[in-house]
Protein backbone atom coordinates (compact mmCIF):
# COMPACT_ATOMS: atom_id res chain seq x y z
CA UNK A 1 0.00 0.00 0.00
CA UNK A 2 1.46 3.17 -1.08
CA UNK A 3 1.72 6.20 1.11
CA UNK A 4 -0.69 8.05 -1.09
CA UNK A 5 -3.31 5.41 -0.48
CA UNK A 6 -2.74 5.60 3.20
CA UNK A 7 -2.96 9.34 3.16
CA UNK A 8 -6.21 9.23 1.20
CA UNK A 9 -7.66 6.68 3.63
CA UNK A 10 -6.86 8.88 6.56
CA UNK A 11 -8.19 11.97 4.82
CA UNK A 12 -11.34 10.14 3.77
CA UNK A 13 -11.92 8.93 7.30
CA UNK A 14 -11.33 12.35 8.81
CA UNK A 15 -13.53 14.07 6.27
CA UNK A 16 -16.25 11.42 6.70
CA UNK A 17 -16.22 11.87 10.47
CA UNK A 18 -16.23 15.62 10.09
CA UNK A 19 -19.04 15.68 7.54
CA UNK A 20 -21.06 13.08 9.47
CA UNK A 21 -20.62 15.15 12.63
CA UNK A 22 -21.90 18.21 10.80
CA UNK A 23 -24.87 16.25 9.40
CA UNK A 24 -25.70 14.76 12.77
CA UNK A 25 -25.44 18.13 14.47
CA UNK A 26 -27.62 19.76 11.84
CA UNK A 27 -30.25 17.03 11.90
CA UNK A 28 -30.26 16.91 15.67
CA UNK A 29 -30.76 20.68 15.89
CA UNK A 30 -33.14 21.00 12.95
CA UNK A 31 -36.68 22.18 13.69
CA UNK A 32 -39.56 19.76 13.52
CA UNK A 33 -41.47 21.51 10.80
CA UNK A 34 -44.23 18.94 10.83
CA UNK A 35 -44.90 19.55 14.46
CA UNK A 36 -44.79 23.26 13.86
CA UNK A 37 -47.11 22.82 10.92
CA UNK A 38 -49.54 20.79 12.97
CA UNK A 39 -49.48 23.25 15.81
CA UNK A 40 -49.93 26.17 13.45
CA UNK A 41 -52.76 24.41 11.67
CA UNK A 42 -54.48 23.58 14.93
CA UNK A 43 -53.96 27.17 16.01
CA UNK A 44 -55.38 28.36 12.69
CA UNK A 45 -58.36 26.07 13.10
CA UNK A 46 -58.90 27.35 16.60
CA UNK A 47 -58.58 30.92 15.38
CA UNK A 48 -60.96 30.21 12.55
CA UNK A 49 -63.47 28.72 14.97
CA UNK A 50 -62.97 31.68 17.25
CA UNK A 51 -63.44 34.00 14.30
CA UNK A 52 -66.69 32.24 13.41
CA UNK A 53 -67.92 32.49 16.98
CA UNK A 54 -66.85 36.12 17.16
CA UNK A 55 -68.58 36.77 13.85
CA UNK A 56 -71.70 35.17 15.22
CA UNK A 57 -71.37 37.21 18.39
CA UNK A 58 -70.81 40.32 16.29
CA UNK A 59 -73.91 39.61 14.23
CA UNK A 60 -75.86 38.98 17.41
CA UNK A 61 -74.47 42.15 18.91
CA UNK A 62 -75.38 44.09 15.76
CA UNK A 63 -78.90 42.66 15.88
CA UNK A 64 -79.22 43.51 19.56
CA UNK A 65 -77.77 46.94 18.83
CA UNK A 66 -80.37 47.50 16.10
CA UNK A 67 -83.17 46.39 18.40
CA UNK A 68 -81.79 48.53 21.20
CA UNK A 69 -81.45 51.46 18.82
CA UNK A 70 -85.06 51.05 17.72
CA UNK A 71 -86.28 50.86 21.30
CA UNK A 72 -84.09 53.81 22.26
CA UNK A 73 -85.42 55.79 19.30
CA UNK A 74 -88.95 55.06 20.49
CA UNK A 75 -88.00 56.05 24.03
CA UNK A 76 -86.31 59.20 22.72
CA UNK A 77 -89.43 60.12 20.77
CA UNK A 78 -91.62 59.56 23.80
CA UNK A 79 -89.15 61.43 25.99
CA UNK A 80 -89.07 64.31 23.50
CA UNK A 81 -92.85 64.45 23.65
CA UNK A 82 -92.71 64.34 27.44
CA UNK A 83 -90.00 67.01 27.43
CA UNK A 84 -92.14 69.23 25.21
CA UNK A 85 -95.10 68.76 27.53
CA UNK A 86 -92.92 69.43 30.55
CA UNK A 87 -91.50 72.54 28.85
CA UNK A 88 -95.02 73.78 28.22
CA UNK A 89 -95.93 73.05 31.83
CA UNK A 90 -92.75 74.78 32.95
CA UNK A 91 -93.65 77.84 30.90
CA UNK A 92 -97.13 77.86 32.40
CA UNK A 93 -95.70 77.45 35.88
CA UNK A 94 -93.20 80.25 35.29
CA UNK A 95 -95.99 82.50 34.06
CA UNK A 96 -98.09 81.61 37.10
CA UNK A 97 -95.04 82.17 39.28
CA UNK A 98 -94.58 85.64 37.79
CA UNK A 99 -98.24 86.41 38.38
CA UNK A 100 -98.03 85.10 41.93
CA UNK A 101 -94.89 87.14 42.56
CA UNK A 102 -96.70 90.18 41.26
CA UNK A 103 -99.61 89.44 43.54
CA UNK A 104 -97.23 88.82 46.42
CA UNK A 105 -95.59 92.16 45.79
CA UNK A 106 -98.95 93.89 45.63
CA UNK A 107 -100.06 92.10 48.78
CA UNK A 108 -96.79 93.04 50.43
CA UNK A 109 -97.34 96.69 49.59
CA UNK A 110 -100.96 96.42 50.75
CA UNK A 111 -99.81 94.73 53.94
CA UNK A 112 -97.21 97.42 54.47
CA UNK A 113 -99.81 100.12 53.96
CA UNK A 114 -102.15 98.24 56.26
CA UNK A 115 -99.40 97.97 58.86
CA UNK A 116 -98.70 101.68 58.59
CA UNK A 117 -102.39 102.44 58.85
CA UNK A 118 -102.69 100.07 61.80
CA UNK A 119 -99.74 101.73 63.48
CA UNK A 120 -101.24 105.16 62.93
CA UNK A 121 -104.60 103.95 64.17
CA UNK A 122 -102.89 102.40 67.17
CA UNK A 123 -101.23 105.70 67.92
CA UNK A 124 -104.56 107.47 67.44
CA UNK A 125 -106.24 104.87 69.66
CA UNK A 126 -103.61 105.34 72.34
CA UNK A 127 -104.07 109.08 72.15
CA UNK A 128 -107.85 108.62 72.30
CA UNK A 129 -107.51 106.29 75.28
CA UNK A 130 -105.30 108.84 76.99
CA UNK A 131 -107.88 111.48 76.23
CA UNK A 132 -110.63 109.19 77.54
CA UNK A 133 -108.65 108.75 80.74
CA UNK A 134 -108.33 112.49 81.09
CA UNK A 135 -112.03 112.88 80.33
CA UNK A 136 -112.89 110.24 82.92
CA UNK A 137 -110.76 112.07 85.45
CA UNK A 138 -112.50 115.30 84.57
CA UNK A 139 -115.85 113.48 84.67
CA UNK A 140 -115.07 112.23 88.16
CA UNK A 141 -114.13 115.72 89.22
CA UNK A 142 -117.29 117.11 87.62
CA UNK A 143 -119.36 114.38 89.25
CA UNK A 144 -117.94 115.33 92.62
CA UNK A 145 -118.63 118.99 91.92
CA UNK A 146 -122.13 118.04 90.74
CA UNK A 147 -122.75 116.14 93.91
CA UNK A 148 -121.57 119.09 95.98
CA UNK A 149 -123.69 121.43 93.90
CA UNK A 150 -126.69 119.11 94.23
CA UNK A 151 -126.22 119.01 97.97
CA UNK A 152 -125.97 122.78 98.09
CA UNK A 153 -129.00 123.04 95.82
CA UNK A 154 -131.03 120.77 98.04
CA UNK A 155 -130.04 122.83 101.06
CA UNK A 156 -130.95 126.03 99.27
CA UNK A 157 -134.23 124.53 98.09
CA UNK A 158 -135.01 123.69 101.67
CA UNK A 159 -134.21 127.29 102.64
CA UNK A 160 -136.35 128.54 99.77
CA UNK A 161 -139.25 126.33 100.90
CA UNK A 162 -138.98 127.64 104.42
CA UNK A 163 -138.76 131.22 103.11
CA UNK A 164 -141.76 130.66 100.87
CA UNK A 165 -143.71 129.29 103.88
CA UNK A 166 -142.64 132.37 105.85
CA UNK A 167 -143.69 134.53 102.93
CA UNK A 168 -147.11 132.90 102.73
CA UNK A 169 -147.54 133.29 106.46
CA UNK A 170 -146.59 136.98 106.21
CA UNK A 171 -148.96 137.47 103.29
CA UNK A 172 -151.75 135.87 105.32
CA UNK A 173 -150.93 138.09 108.28
CA UNK A 174 -150.81 141.08 105.89
CA UNK A 175 -154.21 140.30 104.42
CA UNK A 176 -155.61 139.76 107.90
CA UNK A 177 -154.21 143.10 109.07
CA UNK A 178 -155.52 144.80 105.91
CA UNK A 179 -158.95 143.31 106.54
CA UNK A 180 -158.96 144.57 110.12
CA UNK A 181 -157.66 147.98 109.06
CA UNK A 182 -160.34 148.25 106.40
CA UNK A 183 -163.02 147.37 108.89
CA UNK A 184 -161.72 150.01 111.33
CA UNK A 185 -161.34 152.65 108.64
CA UNK A 186 -164.67 151.87 106.89
CA UNK A 187 -166.36 152.86 110.10
CA UNK A 188 -164.79 156.31 109.77
CA UNK A 189 -165.43 156.45 106.02
CA UNK A 190 -161.80 156.11 105.06
CA UNK A 191 -159.77 153.67 103.07
CA UNK A 192 -156.15 152.73 103.67
CA UNK A 193 -153.66 153.86 101.00
CA UNK A 194 -151.46 151.28 99.41
CA UNK A 195 -147.88 152.40 99.72
CA UNK A 196 -145.17 150.89 97.54
CA UNK A 197 -142.87 148.49 99.33
CA UNK A 198 -139.50 149.73 100.34
CA UNK A 199 -137.75 146.64 98.96
CA UNK A 200 -138.06 146.45 95.19
CA UNK A 201 -139.20 143.18 93.67
CA UNK A 202 -136.46 141.46 91.75
CA UNK A 203 -137.06 140.26 88.23
CA UNK A 204 -136.41 136.64 87.20
CA UNK A 205 -132.83 135.86 86.29
CA UNK A 206 -132.35 135.30 82.52
CA UNK A 207 -129.37 133.47 80.92
CA UNK A 208 -126.85 135.76 79.30
CA UNK A 209 -126.55 135.40 75.54
CA UNK A 210 -123.18 134.00 74.42
CA UNK A 211 -120.70 136.44 72.90
CA UNK A 212 -119.93 134.21 69.91
CA UNK A 213 -122.04 131.99 67.72
CA UNK A 214 -120.72 129.14 65.53
CA UNK A 215 -121.13 129.62 61.81
CA UNK A 216 -121.89 125.93 61.30
CA UNK A 217 -121.42 125.78 57.55
CA UNK A 218 -121.48 122.27 56.14
CA UNK A 219 -120.08 121.41 52.74
CA UNK A 220 -118.60 118.59 50.64
CA UNK A 221 -115.22 118.31 48.96
CA UNK A 222 -115.82 118.43 45.19
CA UNK A 223 -112.30 118.61 43.76
CA UNK A 224 -108.85 117.69 45.07
CA UNK A 225 -105.44 118.70 43.68
CA UNK A 226 -102.95 116.88 45.89
CA UNK A 227 -99.89 118.05 43.92
CA UNK A 228 -100.67 121.70 44.58
CA UNK A 229 -102.32 121.03 47.97
CA UNK A 230 -105.60 122.59 46.81
CA UNK A 231 -109.21 121.51 47.27
CA UNK A 232 -112.63 122.83 46.33
CA UNK A 233 -115.74 122.75 48.54
CA UNK A 234 -119.35 122.89 47.39
CA UNK A 235 -120.34 126.09 49.23
CA UNK A 236 -119.55 129.60 48.15
CA UNK A 237 -120.29 133.22 48.94
CA UNK A 238 -124.02 132.55 48.54
CA UNK A 239 -123.83 130.37 51.63
CA UNK A 240 -121.74 132.86 53.57
CA UNK A 241 -118.27 131.53 52.88
CA UNK A 242 -115.55 134.15 53.08
CA UNK A 243 -111.81 134.15 52.45
CA UNK A 244 -109.79 133.05 55.43
CA UNK A 245 -112.46 130.65 56.70
CA UNK A 246 -111.20 127.23 57.73
CA UNK A 247 -113.10 124.05 56.85
CA UNK A 248 -112.40 120.82 58.74
CA UNK A 249 -112.50 117.79 56.42
CA UNK A 250 -113.69 114.51 57.99
CA UNK A 251 -114.48 111.05 56.71
CA UNK A 252 -116.81 109.35 59.11
CA UNK A 253 -115.26 109.86 62.55
CA UNK A 254 -111.78 110.34 61.10
CA UNK A 255 -110.13 113.74 60.75
CA UNK A 256 -108.55 114.17 57.31
CA UNK A 257 -107.24 117.75 57.00
CA UNK A 258 -108.10 121.46 57.11
CA UNK A 259 -108.91 123.68 54.13
CA UNK A 260 -108.01 127.36 54.43
CA UNK A 261 -110.22 129.26 51.95
CA UNK A 262 -108.25 131.55 49.65
CA UNK A 263 -110.72 132.13 46.80
CA UNK A 264 -114.52 132.28 46.98
CA UNK A 265 -116.98 131.92 44.13
CA UNK A 266 -120.77 132.05 44.27
CA UNK A 267 -121.35 128.32 44.51
CA UNK A 268 -117.90 127.05 45.48
CA UNK A 269 -114.71 128.00 47.24
CA UNK A 270 -111.07 126.99 46.81
CA UNK A 271 -108.66 126.53 49.69
CA UNK A 272 -105.22 125.29 50.66
CA UNK A 273 -104.79 121.97 52.44
CA UNK A 274 -103.37 122.13 55.97
CA UNK A 275 -102.71 119.59 58.72
CA UNK A 276 -103.03 116.79 56.20
CA UNK A 277 -103.41 113.43 57.96
CA UNK A 278 -104.57 111.62 54.86
CA UNK A 279 -105.11 112.83 51.30
CA UNK A 280 -108.72 114.06 51.01
CA UNK A 281 -111.10 112.52 48.49
CA UNK A 282 -114.07 113.81 46.60
CA UNK A 283 -117.16 113.38 48.76
CA UNK A 284 -115.49 113.94 52.12
CA UNK A 285 -117.46 116.11 54.56
CA UNK A 286 -116.17 119.63 55.20
CA UNK A 287 -117.55 121.84 57.92
CA UNK A 288 -116.47 124.93 59.78
CA UNK A 289 -117.16 123.32 63.16
CA UNK A 290 -116.32 119.81 64.28
CA UNK B 1 4.24 -12.09 -24.79
CA UNK B 2 5.21 -11.54 -21.36
CA UNK B 3 8.78 -11.39 -20.71
CA UNK B 4 8.26 -13.67 -17.81
CA UNK B 5 6.06 -15.85 -19.83
CA UNK B 6 4.10 -16.93 -16.82
CA UNK B 7 0.92 -15.89 -15.06
CA UNK B 8 1.28 -16.22 -11.45
CA UNK B 9 -1.60 -16.35 -9.01
CA UNK B 10 -1.46 -13.59 -6.44
CA UNK B 11 -2.88 -13.54 -2.98
CA UNK B 12 -4.51 -10.39 -1.70
CA UNK B 13 -2.91 -9.36 1.45
CA UNK B 14 -4.01 -6.23 3.24
CA UNK B 15 -1.35 -3.67 3.38
CA UNK B 16 -2.12 -2.84 6.94
CA UNK B 17 -4.85 -3.83 9.37
CA UNK B 18 -4.66 -0.34 10.84
CA UNK B 19 -5.91 1.32 7.68
CA UNK B 20 -8.53 -1.34 7.31
CA UNK B 21 -9.81 -0.50 10.75
CA UNK B 22 -9.75 3.20 9.87
CA UNK B 23 -11.78 2.53 6.73
CA UNK B 24 -14.21 0.42 8.72
CA UNK B 25 -14.55 3.20 11.26
CA UNK B 26 -15.25 5.68 8.47
CA UNK B 27 -17.85 3.38 6.99
CA UNK B 28 -19.45 2.85 10.38
CA UNK B 29 -19.61 6.54 11.02
CA UNK B 30 -21.25 7.17 7.64
CA UNK B 31 -23.65 4.32 8.21
CA UNK B 32 -24.59 5.55 11.70
CA UNK B 33 -25.13 9.03 10.36
CA UNK B 34 -27.40 7.70 7.61
CA UNK B 35 -29.34 5.65 10.14
CA UNK B 36 -29.70 8.63 12.44
CA UNK B 37 -30.93 10.85 9.62
CA UNK B 38 -33.35 8.15 8.49
CA UNK B 39 -34.61 7.76 12.03
CA UNK B 40 -35.17 11.49 12.45
CA UNK B 41 -36.87 11.79 9.05
CA UNK B 42 -39.15 8.89 9.68
CA UNK B 43 -40.22 9.83 13.17
CA UNK B 44 -40.50 13.57 12.48
CA UNK B 45 -42.17 13.52 9.07
CA UNK B 46 -43.41 9.87 8.73
CA UNK B 47 -41.53 9.25 5.52
CA UNK B 48 -38.00 8.94 4.34
CA UNK B 49 -37.98 10.48 0.89
CA UNK B 50 -41.25 12.39 0.32
CA UNK B 51 -42.22 15.80 1.40
CA UNK B 52 -45.30 15.42 3.50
Amino acid sequence: MSNLTKTLIVLLTISSIFLCGIVVTYVANADNYRQKYNSLRSERDALSAEKDSLTNQLNESIRQKDELEKSLNKQMASLRTTADELQAKLNNIEREKAELLERVNSWASITKDFSDTTEKQTQTLNAALEEVKQLKTEQIKLSQELEQTSTTLVEKMAIIDSLQAEKRRLIEEKSDLETRLDQLLQAGGKVAMVSPPVTQEKALAMPVRPLTEPIALKSVVTEVDVKNSLATVSTGSADGVKEGMRFHVTRGDEFICDILIIDVDTEKAVGVLELVQQPPKVGDNASTNL
Amino acid sequence: MSPNGQIRATKLVPGSNLYTIILALAFAVVLATAAFVAYKCYFDYGTLFEIP
